[in-house]
């Protein structure tokens, strides 16, 4: 529907709608979201809110069973929605790199690290054996690995989680993609290390201009890290907007809700929060606001129909009847309190 | 249950006894070259009615100190006893009489794999009770029935399997096996680690729950410190087998006296931006002298940006202040150090 991209737009994904069970439910439904050049955006949500098959499919890995509906996604204003099988190779790496939350699961245990990421040089960028060797090396010192010449030579059951998330990640960037889709990928780690890897991130992004979309759970992780974030719930994007912005002034429930429930660094003793009630099951059909039964604000025009992801600000959006109700955070904490 | 446990905060100060106190332990694992030294000489005492906080990274042997509790480790030297009596040198009968007494339970890591898929929540539940004996088989399900009530489960969940309900639901079920038997004292191996944030702060308030209704003492090992936070009493800090830190959660975390606790608390995410220390100024710069290494030597030295050459010798863990003990030489000088530090990033050595 609109023109031209903005030239730094490198992840576009408009209107994505995924079915799940061979088309049987619906689990993605209507998101958009952009990822510009130098941007981290997070993607955040309870488990089964549909942030990881969306991940996917913007990978065009998604698993048996699963389908683009309808919606386009497109790389560098490109339609790759359609995209075959080979068609998507030639993408991954050279577009598009991704990094996972097990880094042990995607190694093969019985090959050196080093050999791994030379072999990925050498078929996507026609690399010599030499050549893959030293840009290896480089590549291994980029994503601060103490002594790359010597992980080289080292099998993943030698390499700690950490170390091994950076190979994912010296992986995910050898062929200079313009984008990182990092999928839980600190989830596993100690706090330190994950500390660590959101520094490198930060500096890939710094140094190269990378893009990456982060998904997590963990809101608090999203703060450290984004620019921006997206707010899932139940398929449905909810609430997007700058970091700070949502942080400061959500205006949707339920990441007012989730804010609420999300660690704070201060180490203070302070009642644990919980949200109430459990997400509807996937592609549950529910005429109004999908958040509706378990939302504190909740009123009669929430369940009569569905509610239009509206514009705040300049690039703020939320998917709530009262998100200009001054009154709407106020009511969203007393309930949780309340508890 | 037995000791007093109307103030669980004044925990160490006005009980006699500890419930258990793990003296001097050291355990090895492996033999001949693989031997890899996982504890050494950890001391801790779990005081009636407290929530202790067990917190480090991996391989700082957390499990295997909760593991050696139970029983499941055999440790080389030191002792473990339970209310008075020694329960790590028992052997055969009686150490078989011990475990399925289920004085001491233990709730597992990643409940998906702990609990078997292939039984109903009900034999789960049921399970230590049958082992144990003694009980028909209606005073089984009355009592399983129970314990699902105490972690907030309905009944109508005793016919299903592990892989029929949710993450947290199945976190509860691990609880719920553990309260069946009624333990004196629970261990928690990270009971949040795979839940978000609304599911962990659920069990953690559950737990927390537990201990004011059954004045059940607990154990919770987590690398999560800003949960810990939020219900326990005490922290007990674990570097590569050591005990590095030990007080009151509340003291600990406001100043605390071991460089490696204040990179855990800087480490760890947060929705604001209010630390005092930021982790650079508490990780190792290629511009800090280097540190004395050896056998000897601090744990923490290789990591640590003030190790000085008197640390080439570990410190014993000792008093700070009441009840709080650390083991760092330099426990009165470092915080000012780095606050002189740079809060901004440099070149990692």
């Amino acid at each position: 529907m609109s023109g031209n991209p903005p030239p730094d737009q490198v992840l576009a994904l408009e209107d994505l709608s995924i079915t799940v069970h061979d088309g049987a439910a619906t689990a993605v439904r209507g998101v958009s979201l952009t990822v510009s050049t130098s941007e981290i955006v997070g993607m955040v949500g309870e488990s089964g809110s549909g942030k990881t098959l969306a991940c996917r499919a913007a990978l065009g890995v998604l698993p048996a069973g699963c389908a683009v509906e309808s919606g386009t996604i497109s790389f560098g204003g490109k339609d790759v929605t359609g995209l075959s099988r080979r068609g998507w190779e030639r993408l991954h790496g050279t577009e598009v790199g991704a990094v996972f939350q097990d880094p042990s699961s995607y190694l093969n245990p019985n090959l050196t690290v080093g050999s791994q990421l030379a072999e990925v040089l050498r078929v996507k960028r026609g690399m010599s054996r030499r050549e893959a060797h030293s840009k290896t090396v480089e590549l291994f010192a980029t994503v601060g690995l103490h002594g790359p010449g010597r992980v080289f030579h080292q099998i993943p059951a030698e390499l700690s989680g950490g170390m091994l998330q950076r190979v994912m990640i010296a992986i995910a960037i050898s062929c200079d993609p313009q984008l990182v889709i990092a999928d839980e990928a600190t989830t596993a780690l100690d706090v330190t290390i994950q500390a660590e890897i959101i520094e490198l991130l930060k500096s890939l992004r710094d140094q190269r201009g990378l893009a990456v979309l982060f998904v997590s759970h963990d809101l608090a992780l999203i703060r450290e890290l984004c620019d921006r974030v997206v707010v899932f719930y139940a398929g449905e994007a909810v609430e997007s907007g700058p970091v700070e912005e949502i942080i400061e002034r959500p205006r949707h429930p339920y990441t007012q809700a989730l804010l609420q429930v999300a660690s704070v660094g201060d180490f203070q003793r302070r009642e644990l929060q919980v949200i109430p009630g459990a997400p509807p099951p996937v592609g549950a059909d529910i005429t109004g606001c999908r958040f509706a039964a378990r939302c504190p604000a909740v009123i009669d025009a929430c369940r009569t129909a569905p509610v239009a992801f509206t514009r705040l600000a300049p690039g703020h959006q939320s998917r709530c009847l009262r998100a200009n109700d001054p009154e709407l955070a106020a009511v969203t904490e007393t309930a949780m309190a309340a508890r | 249950m037995t000791a007093p446990t109307t103030s669980p905060s004044a925990g160490p100060l006005n009980a006699a006894k500890p419930l258990l106190a793990v003296e001097d332990i050291d355990v090895v694992l492996g033999r001949g070259w693989r031997a890899n030294h996982v504890l050494s000489q950890v001391d801790l005492k779990i005081w009636p009615g407290e929530i202790v906080g067990l917190v480090g990274e991996t391989g700082s042997g957390k499990t295997t100190l909760a593991r050696t509790i139970v029983g499941l480790v055999k440790p080389r030297g030191g002792r473990v006893s339970f209310d008075g009596n020694e329960i790590s040198g028992l052997r055969g009968g009686a150490r078989r009489r011990e475990r399925r007494s289920g004085h001491v339970q233990l709730v597992f890591q990643d409940p998906l794999r702990s609990l078997d898929p292939d039984l109903t929540v009900a034999e789960i539940v049921g399970e230590g009770l049958k082992i144990r004996g003694g009980l028909s088989g209606a005073e089984i399900e009355q009592r399983s029935v129970r314990a699902l009530q105490q972690v907030g489960l309905d009944a109508g969940l005793l016919g299903r399997t592990p892989g029929q309900i949710s993450g947290g639901q199945r976190q509860r079920v691990s609880i719920a096996r553990a309260l069946a038997t009624d333990p004196q004292l629970l261990l928690c191996d990270e009971p949040v680690s795979a839940l978000d944030a609304s599911n962990r702060n659920y069990i953690l308030r559950l737990l927390s729950d537990l201990r004011d209704s059954l004045g059940l003492p607990i154990v919770i090992i987590s690398h999560d410190l800003s949960s810990l936070a939020g219900i326990a009493d005490r922290v007990v800090v674990l570097y590569r087998g050591r005990i590095v830190e030990d007080g009151p959660v509340g003291e600990v975390f406001s100043a605390p006296r071991h460089p490696y606790t204040a990179l855990l608390m800087a480490s760890a995410p947060s929705v604001r931006h209010d630390r005092p220390l930021s982790v650079h100024q508490l990780r190792r710069t290629t511009a800090d002298p280097a540190a004395p290494s050896g056998e000897a030597a601090c744990v923490f030295a290789a990591r640590c940006p003030f190790a000085i050459d008197a640390c080439a010798q570990q410190p014993p863990l000792e008093p700070v202040a009441p009840g709080w003990t650390a083991a760092c030489l330099r426990h009165e000088e470092w915080p000012a150090l780095a606050g002189e530090r740079s809060a901004a990033s440099a070149s990692r050595s």
